[in-house]
């Protein structure tokens, strides 16, 4: 059986490397800012730098795997083609997963807010609420759902404000 | 956080920019409460409430969340600091110190006095004996600032007009708006300092050099 050419050995590991890079590109902020985990702070910076490069990094990893496969393909045999498959696929995967905000599967935000007067809430009265006064404008967040939802993206008399909890 | 026009990540504790082309960037806080609804709807009747999301109102905390949330592990403790790190305190940053009190003890005490780097400050307990406002205690010229205060709200149906307490130098009784409603300080109010409830382990994080309140002892009542 003849031995797969040096060449073609070198584009395999740097397909599989490409699709690893990809994986990073998703994986590696999930992991670092993952709820009730410790970060300090280089770790937080370089996930956060990952994650905004990330869906650009994992589209061109993913290219170019799809660029090396093609490459690759006619000097595969039938292993060597279904890695390769899996491989893109994976790098494809991540490419997606790269553009999903995890954390909003996990807590839906509210999107455009709603807002009810005081006598029609069906809040009970000990309940607590996060309250804001802007211009004689009263607004109240009630904290259970606001542990939800985290975000509320709000105008209040005019002022554009973030409401977080 | 992170804002979709420029991508940048915002620390939700200090509003901070922490990464991104807007970082070093800081937004402004709005002043804000954190009281129950009977308080606040009392003295907002024009107000207006935050409606739940149908969609997702079953996965919304339930009224035990933070009894549940106080048996979650922490990823950062602090062993040395006299606190456990899920203690509920109501962190203060003013006049250049940082300053962690204790809620429960708050609670009990009912009205708090504290001098925050000089500055004599009063922290209330609310009529619905579950809210707490934090006030700089200053009066007008001419004036000295009373060196003691009385609870007197009792429970009931007490509202945020209600007086609470009153001051030893002009005998004016004060509601949880800070503002006197009889004696010779009616009308005018205390100014209002911004507060935090948070849990210790996060306070004292985000606040390295803060210090923790002793609590003397109840307030004379």
């Amino acid at each position: 059986m003849a031995r797969p050419d040096p060449n073609s050995r070198w584009l395999f590991i740097s397909l599989v490397v490409l699709s690893l890079l990809a994986v990073a590109c998703f994986a590696y902020p999930l992991y670092v800012i993952w709820p009730f985990r410790h970060q300090d702070a280089s770790e937080l910076g370089i996930a956060l730098w990952v994650k905004r490069i990330g869906p650009w990094l994992s589209m061109l990893c993913a290219a170019l795997c799809v660029a090396v496969l093609v490459l690759l393909w006619g000097r595969l045999r039938w292993f060597g083609r279904t890695a390769g498959v899996a491989l893109v696929l994976l790098a494809a995967a991540a490419c997606y997963g790269a553009r999903v905000n995890v954390y909003e599967l996990m807590f839906h935000p509210a999107g455009t807010p709603q807002f009810v007067t005081a006598d029609h809430a069906k809040v009970d009265a000990d309940d607590m609420v996060v309250a804001v006064r802007i211009d004689n404008v009263s607004r109240a967040y009630p904290v259970r759902e606001m542990a939800y939802h985290h975000i509320i993206n709000d105008t209040v008399a005019g002022e554009p404000i973030a409401a977080t909890y | 956080m992170r804002d979709d026009q420029t991508g940048t990540f915002w620390q939700q504790i200090s509003g901070r920019a922490v990464a991104g082309p807007l970082a070093g960037s800081q937004l402004d806080r709005v002043p804000s409460d954190e009281l129950s609804f009977a308080l606040w709807r009392g003295s907002a009747r024009s107000g207006t409430v935050l409606k739940p999301v149908s969609a997702f109102a079953k996965e919304y905390a339930t009224k035990d969340w933070d009894t549940r949330m106080k048996r979650v592990k922490t990823v950062l403790d602090f062993p040395n600091s006299g606190l456990q790190s899920r203690d509920l305190v109501l962190g203060v940053e003013a006049f250049g110190v940082s300053r962690a009190y204790l809620v429960a003890q708050l609670v009990r005490d009912q009205l708090t006095e504290d001098r925050l780097n000089g500055e004599p400050v009063l922290i209330v307990l609310g009529p619905d004996q579950k809210s707490l406002r934090v006030f700089q205690v200053r009066v007008q010229a001419g004036q000295l600032p009373s060196d003691y205060y009385r609870y007197t709200a009792g429970t009931g149906n007490a509202t945020m007009r209600t007086p609470l307490f009153v001051d030893s130098t002009t005998g004016s009784n004060w509601n949880f708006d800070g503002c006197a409603v009889s004696g010779p300080a009616q009308g005018e109010c205390l100014p209002l300092i911004q507060s935090t409830k948070d849990y210790w382990f996060d306070w004292r994080n985000y606040h390295p050099q803060t210090t923790v309140f002793k609590h003397p002892g109840r307030v004379r009542s």
